[in-house]
């Protein structure tokens, strides 16, 4: 297996700490504000935390392949494994059609609510992006295969 | 499908792990298969085909009536 290098991960991490610590500091700072900047301290902190863990998790799973090429091997097998692939395909083609029930339901749901049309809207549109999404897909493999 | 995977395998005292680890899948795939439970890609039959110095028709069993019992 071909060793990644760590760099990137651990530089993307320490870029997501220094959000997350901008995020505390101005959670600390600036408690009675309006607008964006009452927001922009939890986003700091979400992105921040989001960035930190998850490429810190990155980085020490590359070092541990690195040290461990008979591990590195067997998790690319795993990964490579055409059964884990078809598998995996199937979980995801089930979660879409389920999605389908699921996103008419919840829009249904939220026009019932009443909710603001902006929000209704959105939701719609994000609905009909995946459906068109399937469509492209299946024509787009219809050429290839 | 069935196959005689399990049964040539043996034959040739090779465990799952082995041929698993030749063939570049998991244990499980190879389990899988030897079960019937999951059919192979073309380019897999091929592999163990080769691995054993057979034809992919000497390994796997196609039942056209099963297989269409199975649509």
């Amino acid at each position: 297996m071909k060793s990644e290098s760590i760099a990137k991960y651990i530089v993307l991490s320490v870029f997501g700490l220094l959000i997350l610590i901008v995020g505390l500091v101005l959670v600390k700072t600036l408690p009675d504000t309006t607008g964006i900047m009452r927001a922009l301290p939890y986003i700091c902190v979400g992105v921040g935390t989001g960035l930190f863990g998850g490429n810190l998790g990155t980085s020490i799973k590359i070092y541990i392949l690195n040290k461990n090429p008979d591990i590195a091997k067997k998790v690319e097998i795993e990964a490579k494994d055409e059964r884990n692939i078809a598998i995996s395909n199937k979980a995801k083609a089930k979660a879409y059609d389920l999605m389908q029930i699921v996103f008419p339901a919840l829009i249904l749901a939220f026009a019932l609510m009443q909710i603001d049309i902006y929000a209704l809207l959105v939701i719609i549109v994000a609905y009909l992006f995946v459906s068109f999404s399937v469509a492209y897909y299946v024509n787009k493999f219809n050429k290839e295969m | 499908m069935k196959n005689r995977l399990e049964e040539i395998r043996k034959q040739r005292g090779i465990t799952q792990e082995e041929l698993a680890e030749v063939l570049e899948v998991s244990r499980q795939t190879i389990s899988s298969l030897e079960n019937g439970r999951y059919n192979p890609s073309i380019i897999l039959a091929f592999k163990i085909a080769r691995f054993f110095g057979m034809s992919i028709e000497d390994i796997f069993i196609y039942d056209e009536v099963e297989q269409n019992n199975e649509k």
